[in-house]
Formats: C-alpha cells, structure tokens, sequence
C-alpha cells in the first residue's frame, strides 16, 4: 500500500486509528504529503458549511465559556512569575488594524487573578481598550488609561471603574510608537499619573 | 456580545484566545458555532451528542490555542477540523446512526429566519459543488465525511475495492477544492464592518 494515497483519506477522518498513525509517521517525513494535506484539509473543512442541521441551542455557548473560563489552564506559563506584565503583538487584522493584547496574572498568596487587556487600534488611530479579570477599583479611586506618545509626557484617555469587562474608548488619537497604560487614581482622575501602571503595552 | 472583536481576522482571535482572551473564544463561537453544530449534529444525528462534540472542540481550542500556527493552514479550518475528528470518534465507539445515514434521513429542516446569509450562501456553494461531482466521488465524499465512515467500511459496504474508495476519495476532494475555489470562493470570515 503506497502511504501517499491516503492524503484525501487522512483529510476525510476516514482512516483507522493504526492508518492514521502509519500516515502521521509518512507525513513527518514527505514534504509534498505536507503541502497536499493542507490543501485538502482546506476542502474537507469547507465540507462544514454544506451540513443542514439545526441552529444549536443557546446554552451551549454558555456552557462553552463557562467550562473555559473555569479551566483556564491555558493562562499556566504567565502565572510563573509573581507579577507579570506581558505584552504582545498579535497579528495584524484584515483591515489593517493591529491589536495590542496584554495579559497580566496578579499573584497575592492564594489569591490568582487574570487580567486581560487589549488595545484595538484603527488606521486613523483611534483606539478602544478593553480589559477583563480586573477588581473594581476601590472606594474613593478610578482606574485611568493613559496614551503616552513616544518622548512625550502622558495624556489622561479616560476613566473606568474596573469589574467584570469593560471596554472603553481612548480619548484623542494613539500614534505609532505610543504605548497605552492604565494606573490607579484618586475618583476624577489625574492630569499626570500619580502611581505605577498596572497595565502597559509594550513600548 | 463583544462586537469591537468584529474586525478581528479568526487567526489573531485564536492569538487573543492563546492569551485567556474569553471574548475571543466567544467570537470565534458566534462566527463558527452554528457550522460546527450543524456538522456534528449531521454526523451524529443526535442533539446532545453534538453539543459535546462541539463543546469538546472549543475546549481544545482554547486549551491548544498557543500551539495554533497560522502558516499551516485557517484557523476556521482548524476548529472545524477539531469538531469533525470528535464526532466521527464519537460515531464510531457508537455504532447508532448509521443506517439512518445510510438511509439518508429526512433533512431536519433549518429554521432560515436568524441563519446568517453567509452561513446560507456557503452551504449553498457546497451543495452545488458537490451536486457536480460524478455520484460515486459524491457518494464517497458525503458517507467518509457526513456519515463517518472509514475507507475500509466504505469499502465493505460499497462493495468496492479500497483502491477504488482511496481514488474516488482523492478525485471528489480534489475536484471539489476546484469547484469551490473558483471566483466568490473564499470560505474564511470576511468582515462586512
């Protein structure tokens, strides 16, 4: 049996378990079994939308997020390090707009906090962040986004009060370069930060 | 619903989704859910096992996301793929649908009002390729990937060769990457923000 003919099998799932593994060992090795395979994996795949089937039942989203925001177990290599702050480039969407995720886990003794952040930013420069997994800010504070164009001093770009997700809208525009931070402040804000971020992208 | 994802290509949500993102894992559902249900509810004719099949799938999604490398192919390829393996294991340790696939049960009607027209354009685009295909390519294709059958079943119950199931196999998907890759033939999100 010539291993190669199993590539459309192999994109069908219509291998046994030994044919799979035999096709798996061949595909390590066989540069054009690689280069078929994903094609035809591209058209198996569009198979998908050819289905007729009924619409899934709401709760399956739920329990879909639910389950995965009890696993978290794909957040394990930021918890290593007692406050991490990480921030990451994620690839450029389709319409030229760039997002800016950070991720922070906050260790206090038993205590383990994920906060995620992002910054979508668009063409013209305008920017939303929105950052979940945050407490809310404690009596008498806010939290305060600030845009911090490079060399320059920071621009307070609103006020949030943390809890559950929030998303808000960055106030001006954010230039290439610039990194956007958020702080603890006094209620009201400040014109200047006052404290540490919590939260930064990358500079 | 957290619409400013919108904008957002399946790849660089798999990439926030890599980083415990949950809205991206909930975005990634809006745009793939309902094909990954509709699959595993066509290949396991049954509601609650679908819903497993797809919850497992997202889970693995969310659990493997770091290990996601665009290069290799389409995130929405990945996820679909995810869901087809898990409900073609899960109809194999079954034995129970299948000679009402084989019978080709009724078609469970779709309720049209809140399917998305993307969703009802490409389902079509699929129908009509695989309307052109010759009826044993057609026939290969739908009982290996709707029914979940093996190319050894296949062959048994065909009555053929395996060689013969092997080619058909090979022909029908190669034939239908053609047909569906002709103009308009882009199968991957494309944002109408």
């Amino acid at each position: 049996m010539d291993v190669h003919d199993l590539t459309a099998a192999y994109a069908l799932d219509a291998l046994d378990g030994d044919e799979a593994e035999a096709y798996e060992r061949h595909l390590g090795q066989c540069e054009d079994c690689r280069t078929q395979l994903a094609e035809l994996n591209e058209t198996a795949g569009a198979l998908a939308f050819g289905a007729v089937a009924p619409a899934p039942p709401a709760r399956l989203r739920e329990a879909i997020l639910e389950t995965a925001a009890a696993d978290r177990s794909n957040v394990v290599p930021l918890l290593q390090r007692r406050w991490v702050a990480r921030g990451l480039a994620v690839a450029a969407a389709a319409a030229a707009c760039i997002v800016v995720g950070l991720a922070v886990a906050l260790t206090r003794s038993s205590q383990t906090r994920v906060v995620t952040a992002m910054v979508a930013l668009d063409p013209a420069g305008n920017a939303t962040l929105s950052v979940s997994g945050l407490s809310a800010a404690p009596q008498g504070k806010t939290y305060e986004a600030w845009v911090i164009p490079k060399g320059q001093a920071p621009k307070p770009a609103g006020l949030f009060s943390g809890g559950a997700s929030t998303t808000i809208r960055l106030k001006g525009t954010v230039p290439e370069n610039a990194v956007v931070a958020v702080t603890i402040e006094r209620a009201g804000g400040a014109r200047a930060p006052t404290t540490t971020p919590i939260l930064s992208t990358p500079a | 619903m957290n619409r400013q994802l919108a904008h957002l290509s399946d790849e660089a949500l798999v990439a926030l989704a890599a980083r415990s993102e949950q809205s991206a894992l909930a975005e990634l559902y809006d745009r793939y859910g309902r094909t990954a249900y509709g699959l595993a509810f066509r290949i396991l004719r049954d509601g609650t096992l679908a819903e497993d099949a797809v919850q497992e799938a997202f889970l693995t999604v969310w659990r493997t996301a770091s290990r996601f490398v665009p290069e290799r192919g389409k995130a929405s390829t990945w996820i679909l793929t995810l869901v087809h393996r898990r409900a073609v294991d899960v109809v194999r340790r079954e034995q129970r649908r299948r000679a009402e696939s084989l019978d080709r049960a009724p078609e469970p009607a779709v309720e049209g009002v809140d399917e998305d027209a993307w969703l009802r354009l490409q389902r079509e685009r699929v129908q009509e390729a695989l309307r052109n295909l010759p009826d044993a390519q057609r026939e290969a294709l739908e009982l290996a990937y709707y029914g979940g059958f093996s190319q050894s079943e296949l062959a048994e119950r065909l009555g053929q060769p395996l060689g013969t199931i092997k080619s058909r196999m090979f022909t029908g998907l190669s034939r239908m990457r053609e047909l569906l890759g002709e103009p308009g033939g882009e199968m991957s999100w494309t944002s109408t923000t």
